[in-house]
């Protein structure tokens, strides 16, 4: 790395305090996971429970170092014309047509096979920064696109680099912060993971959870915060459950007890409101009054 | 990169301790090349050095893959760097081992590096295969080569008649819908005129596979059959993972990764230890579904390969099963007495799984020349072949 300008990647303490003033907690293994990224430049590939903060500390990380974050949504189907590159096919028909009677057909070739009709897509935008300030490149839920994507990523996520036949092949100025994400619904590819430092986000601890919805709830008490996060600890814990509720339910049920003017966990609200935290019928279902009751009242 | 030469040198002799270290991380399964071992001197480098927590980090992020690797990982970090006594190597092998102190300034004596080739150890720390341990009483299967190339052939089948469904992907095809944009792309080559209609269609893709195989007891006179079909759709289908369950539930998956037949099974032994003897279907795929259900996904093939002699409640079995079922794309259930004259699905375990089994077929179904029958399409229908 040849940045000379300080920056929260010099070491594990800053980007810790450089995450934490954008209102993202973060455990100390995962700031060393992405110090260690961006001291030596290859890939993140984050996975864990479903909103436990994976696409969250990419923003927080972008906004933190004031780069810009270019996110790539992953889902099936998603080829090199939406994710790389694409030539602009009605611009190119249209020069064409344009210059039909004063250009040959080869100038016409080199013409229109030029940077300036080229649509570029995320993955391509990442390789182009020149600032000082390294782009943060967001691939969100990998697992979501399939095996023939992953292929397409190798290239981009080793070398820094995308080969377009007709120009050439495209350099990284700066090297982008790339981080990957995974809900792990599948298992991704050995190469992919070969090229990638790897980390595992799962459910915070009960203090962890409590000091991130103070952080992000600002207008929670603590005792308020620390029932809320010790009932979805608990129902984390049931064994029954289809879908166990991550951080972005508890804040949002948080945010709704709020918005409710409840300023304690009751049993009656709890279960008015529990759909925010289970997103399963069944185990909505399941999770009447008595249970809920007997989850608040368990010491 | 940076280089600060005072701290590359401690990364240098650190790297070089670290090769043990290394070596036994591949020994306890970790599929860690070279160039994860680069990563790591390099994560060192930029670390402080006697940071332990931060070279624990170092090692995870780099060295691990998934969180059970993290396992293993933390496991063997605390066994090498902790304060646990390893035992010593072969005199043969010390020679290998730098000495001195370690980063931390703590003693290398109890941080010497276990043999990676199993075969030649004495003593194992943890239980992993050695040919001293007594046989854990499952015959191991003969199979011939030629048995074996049927399986593969029928996997191949059951792989292009079940486990594959229409995927999102288009691909160029002589009939179908008309590709615009492929089209217009080869317009250019005319000046922009478009000579021919390109079409495409989409392409079907793989589903893949979980297996999950009962290896009790009263399975085990089927263990030769089965472990070639397992270890035969294991090779065929992308991504399978395959568990086995008794009385608790293991994933054998790695096990069979990248080994060859008669290479897989004394590890396959040792890795079934902990399923114990009895059978606890519905347990088991409780168990499945806490741990694994969220990586069930709709186009997944869940293939039961059991008797069904169970010694669980039936109306739990049916339960989980309707649970597995209402996310899997498929599910099959493969029974070794499918094929016999006279088959009923009678045992309790089997009739609580016949609402939810898209096809019942036997081990025998998969090397013969047309089987398994193609399921039906459209709802869940139990099929008897």
């Amino acid at each position: 790395m040849t940045g000379p300008a300080p920056s929260i990647t010099d070491s594990v303490d800053s980007l810790v305090a450089a995450l934490s003033g954008q209102q993202y907690v973060t455990e100390r293994g995962l700031a060393t996971a992405l110090f260690l990224a961006a001291r030596l430049e290859k890939p993140l590939l984050i996975e864990g429970e479903p909103g436990c903060g994976k696409t969250e500390i990419a923003k927080a990380l972008a906004a933190a170092s004031g780069a810009e974050l270019i996110r790539l949504q992953c889902y099936e189907g998603l080829d090199a014309s939406t994710a790389l590159y694409e030539w602009d096919y009605p611009r190119q028909l249209l020069t064409i047509r344009l210059h039909e009677r004063d250009r040959t057909t080869a100038q016409l070739e080199t013409e229109i096979y030029t940077e300036r009709f080229l649509l570029r897509r995320p993955l391509l935008r990442a390789l182009e920064g020149t600032g000082p300030v390294r782009p943060v490149l967001l691939i969100d839920e990998l697992d979501r696109a399939d095996e023939e994507f992953e292929g397409l990523l190798l290239e981009v996520l080793s070398d820094f680099q995308v080969t377009v036949p007709e120009i050439g092949t495209i350099r990284a100025g700066t090297i982008p912060l790339v981080i990957l994400t995974s809900n792990r619904t599948r298992e991704l590819g050995d190469a992919i993971k070969r090229r990638c430092l790897y980390a595992y986000i799962g459910y915070p601890s009960a203090e962890k959870e409590v000091e991130i919805l103070r952080k992000k709830v600002p207008e929670l008490s603590l005792h308020f915060a620390q029932a809320i996060a010790q009932f979805v600890g608990r129902l984390r814990t049931q064994d029954d459950l289809a879908k166990r509720p991550g951080v972005a339910e508890t804040l949002d049920w948080a945010a709704a007890l709020l918005a409710l003017h409840e300023s304690t966990v009751r049993p009656e609200t709890a279960v008015e409101t529990l759909g925010l935290l289970l997103k399963d019928a069944r185990d909505l279902e399941s999770y009447g009054k008595e249970r809920v009751t007997e989850l608040l009242a368990t010491p | 990169m940076s280089s600060r030469p005072a701290s590359s040198g401690l990364a240098q002799r650190v790297a070089t301790r670290l090769q043990g270290f290394l070596d036994r991380l591949r020994a306890e399964g970790l599929r860690t090349g070279v160039a994860a071992g680069v990563d790591l001197s390099r994560a060192l480098e930029s670390l402080p050095p006697l940071d332990r927590d931060a070279v624990r980090e170092a090692c995870r992020v780099t060295l691990a893959k998934s969180p059970a690797e993290v396992a293993v990982v933390d496991r063997v970090f605390e066994e090498y760097f902790g304060t646990r006594a390893i035992p010593v190597t072969p005199a043969s092998e010390q020679g290998k081992l730098p000495s001195g102190r370690d980063r931390g300034g703590r003693a290398s004596s109890r941080s010497r590096a276990p043999v990676p080739e199993l075969e030649e150890t004495e003593e194992e720390l943890h239980g992993r295969y050695s040919p001293a341990a007594p046989a854990p009483g499952v015959p191991r299967p003969e199979m011939a080569p030629e048995r074996l190339r049927r399986y593969r052939s029928g996997a191949r089948r059951f792989r292009r008649t079940v486990a594959t469904l229409p995927g999102r992907r288009w691909r160029a095809h002589p009939v179908g819908a008309v590709d615009l944009r492929r089209t217009a792309r080869a317009g250019l080559r005319s000046a922009g005129e478009w000579m021919e209609l390109a079409r495409r269609t989409r392409a079907s893709r793989r589903a893949d596979l979980v297996i999950l195989w009962d290896v009790s007891g009263s399975m085990r006179e089927h263990t030769a059959n089965l472990f070639g079909l397992v270890y035969a759709l294991h090779r065929v289908v992308r991504r399978t993972r395959v568990f086995a369950f008794g009385h608790e539930l293991v994933e054998v998956g790695p096990v069979l990764s990248g080994r060859s037949y008669a290479r897989a099974f004394p590890l396959l032994e040792e890795a079934l230890e902990p399923t114990g003897g009895g059978t606890r279907i519905a347990h088991c795929l409780a168990e499945f579904r806490h741990r694994h259900g969220s990586e069930l996904r709709r186009t997944s093939t869940v293939l039961v390969v059991s008797d069904g002699w169970d010694l669980g409640e039936a109306d739990t079995l049916s339960d989980e099963l309707r649970r597995v079922r209402s996310r899997a794309h498929r599910l099959v259930w493969v029974n070794p007495y499918a094929a016999q004259p006279g088959f009923e699905p009678a045992t309790a375990a089997l009739r609580a799984a016949l609402p939810y089994v898209d096809l019942i077929a036997s081990p025998d179904d998969f090397p013969a020349p047309h089987g398994p029958a193609s399921p039906r399409r459209g709802p869940p229908a139990a099929t008897v072949i």
